[in-house]
């Protein structure tokens, strides 16, 4: 298991970097450059091209495109994530400022939608047919189908605006740092973000528990003599758990790259919200790096799936 | 029925319905039979004719969508007689029964067993809920069954998965757990079906050997007539939801009288019988449950039918043990031996 997890980490390398070759070929094939984008164009106008050319060459915006991609790879090895052209931040002390408020949001979400996604998952199998399982699906459709901008927004409208029992966004205000002051900003962008999840994760887990429930070892436990929540429970979930477990390790990569909606709506300083204004702002590098660390989220969130699915599922050897 | 005290349960005018879509199918439609401690009753059939579901209906284990309509299940029990139909299918009584007094192993090994969970958990579960041993003893215990079920190095397959594990030995596993509690009773549903013919005459032997060695009594369903003539002390031949002729396995594969068990057994061809053997197929094909029949069951397909076998037949005894449902059956009777 560790050789393999090791093995996996360093196939991750090279596929990082054909990742990042494209991403930074994306860039160079959009229109203007980093120099243009800094200038103001009133200012623009009323440089030279020779001082243009300058700036340029400062940048070492003049050497050939391969040239170019090695430095910047060259640095991100070393640890020099480089700087946003927005003031001249580095990228680094950017994802350390940003990071926290994603990883506080994406965890509460992920937490609650996991074992609330399960727990009603389990429910509604059990009770297939019911009035709670109708319920439960209805929910579930929309949870899945209504974009999150909207609910989010409607959540707003409602308990915000209107109720006024919970403030509409931010994270937390200067001076007031305690958590029981910071707690009322996470809940509406937490309770918008798990519901989405959870519907997703209660779908998933409802189907895969219903078929687990009619494969031929329920009849065998229950053959057994055993009670029905050892059934349920012991031998239905925990074989119906497999797929749910990929289906939540997808979504860890919310973990660093945030949600980009859902932290643009409620105004949470977190990377995803960072991600919009760097797009905006033609921020190139900083738009590049949370663009690889997104990929390396994803990347790093498929081999904990796999080690996940190994752990639960002794039919599946790491090899 | 007799009150012979060796009948370990004796199932008496059982009729199990399904009903799917307002309608109703009488998957088992008054089946009555005894199983005795120490024998194998044989049931015999083709596809759908209610084997599995007479068997589900003992263990309670049936879908939701059907239910016992009518008669006795009894399970004669060292602590005196036990109705099983009156009993919540699911609830504690019942669940004392499963696994502990009656045991049931099933058609295909591969899907049985639990993918996620080792060898040894499984068989330890039906200890853990039926006995009072400790974790300890419970190990020490599957040891020995598996080791009984002819399992190779037992105290190291105990923590393997299932998928580890060749079909055959999956069924001895399946049957370790099936005997952990020393059952009164072991429904044995197509055990062998999944399994190569090889494998399949060692797990008879096992099965033979428990039934001497423990006294179980063993019902086992099969399609295979060459399993009814090795391993049955008693068949019953179920056609539609009825059993349409049982005796002993002597007087049903020697003396058959139900012009169903004849043409069931005209139809297989024999070992050693060469080429030349005539096997004549029964015509025509089974009937849809949903659109039976009036009378006898067989009767469209039946050569010997006649007007009479437009009600259905009663159950005659040709002598204590041989019973057949056929009007024609005392016509029959003298040209039976062939």
């Amino acid at each position: 298991m560790l050789v393999y997890v090791i093995r996996r980490i360093f196939v991750l390398i090279p596929m990082l970097v054909v990742i990042s070759f494209l991403v930074y070929l994306g860039l160079e094939l959009t229109p203007g450059d980093a120099v243009s984008s800094l200038i103001n164009p009133e200012v623009a106008s009323r440089i030279t091209p020779e001082q243009l050319q300058a700036l340029r060459e400062s940048y070492g915006l003049n050497d050939p495109f391969l040239v170019r991609y090695v430095i910047w790879l060259g640095n991100i090895f070393q640890g020099n994530f480089g700087h946003s052209l927005a003031g001249g931040v580095p990228i680094a002390t950017i994802f350390l400022d940003r990071l926290p408020a994603t990883l506080e949001l994406s965890f509460v979400a992920l937490l609650f939608s996991t074992i609330i996604g399960c727990i009603l998952g389990t429910i509604s199998a059990l009770r297939r047919g019911s009035p709670t399982d109708n319920f439960l699906t209805v929910f579930g459709m929309l949870g899945v189908s209504v974009p999150e901008f909207l609910f989010g927004l409607s959540v707003m409208l409602i308990f915000a605006l209107n109720l006024g029992w919970l403030p509409a966004g931010g994270r937390l205000m200067p001076g007031y740092e305690t958590i029981w002051d910071r707690a009322p900003h996470i809940v509406l962008p937490a309770m918008v973000l798990s519901l989405m999840m959870t519907a997703g994760v209660m779908r998933y887990s409802r189907s895969s528990m219903l078929d687990a429930l009619t494969r031929d070892f329920i009849i065998t436990a229950r053959s057994k003599g055993l009670p029905e929540w050892r059934i349920n429970l012991l031998h239905g979930f925990r074989v119906a758990l497999t797929p749910v477990v990929v289906l939540i390790g997808f979504r860890l990569p919310l973990l660093i790259g945030g949600s980009v909606i859902i932290e643009q709506v409620f105004q949470w300083p977190g990377i995803g919200n960072e991600f919009i204004t760097a797009v905006r702002g033609s921020d190139y590098p900083l738009v590049m790096m949370i663009a690889l660390f997104s990929v390396f989220a994803v990347l790093m969130a498929s081999l904990i799936i796999d080690v996940l699915t190994a752990l639960i599922d002794p039919r599946v050897r790491l090899n | 029925m007799t009150n012979n005290p060796n009948v370990a349960l004796s199932v008496k005018d059982l009729k199990t319905y399904f009903y799917t879509n307002s309608r109703c199918n009488k998957a088992v439609n008054g089946v009555s039979f005894e199983i005795e401690k120490g024998k194998t009753l044989c049931i015999v059939g083709e596809s759908g004719c209610g084997k599995s579901v007479t068997a589900s209906t003992i263990m309670q284990l049936l879908p939701k969508l059907s239910r016992i309509e009518q008669g006795e299940i009894t399970y004669h029990s060292d602590a005196g007689d036990i109705s099983i139909e009156e009993l919540e299918p699911n609830g504690r009584k019942m669940r004392s029964i499963r696994g502990s007094e009656i045991a049931m192993i099933f058609q295909d090994p591969m899907t049985a067993l639990n993918p996620v969970y080792t060898i040894g958990f499984q068989i330890g579960e039906s200890l853990k809920y039926h006995t009072d041993l400790d974790r300890k003893q419970i190990r020490t215990k599957t040891i020995e069954l598996l080791r009984n079920m002819g399992i190779s190095l037992p105290e190291m397959r105990i923590d393997d998965y299932p998928h580890t594990f060749s079909g055959g030995m999956r069924q001895r596993a399946m049957i370790a757990m099936a005997m952990s509690c020393n059952p009164k009773i072991l429904i044995a549903d197509e055990p062998t079906t999944a399994l190569d013919v090889t494998i399949q005459s060692q797990i008879f032997e096992l099965m033979e050997k428990l039934k001497t060695d423990h006294g179980t009594a063993i019902m086992l369903i099969t399609h295979d007539m060459g399993v009814v003539a090795e391993l049955a002390d008693n068949v019953a031949v179920m056609y539609m939801g009825n059993i349409v002729e049982a005796g002993t396995v002597d007087q049903v594969l020697r003396n058959p009288v139900h012009p169903y068990t004849r043409a069931l057994l005209d139809s297989i061809p024999v070992l050693g019988m060469g080429k030349d053997q005539i096997i004549e197929p029964i015509p025509g094909s089974t009937p849809d449950p949903y659109n039976r029949p009036i009378g006898c069951q067989f009767a469209p397909r039946c050569s010997y039918a006649v007007d009479a076998c437009d009600v259905m037949p009663d159950e005659s005894y040709i002598d204590k043990t041989h019973r057949v449902m056929c009007w024609r059956y005392q016509e029959l009777l003298p040209n039976a031996k062939k």
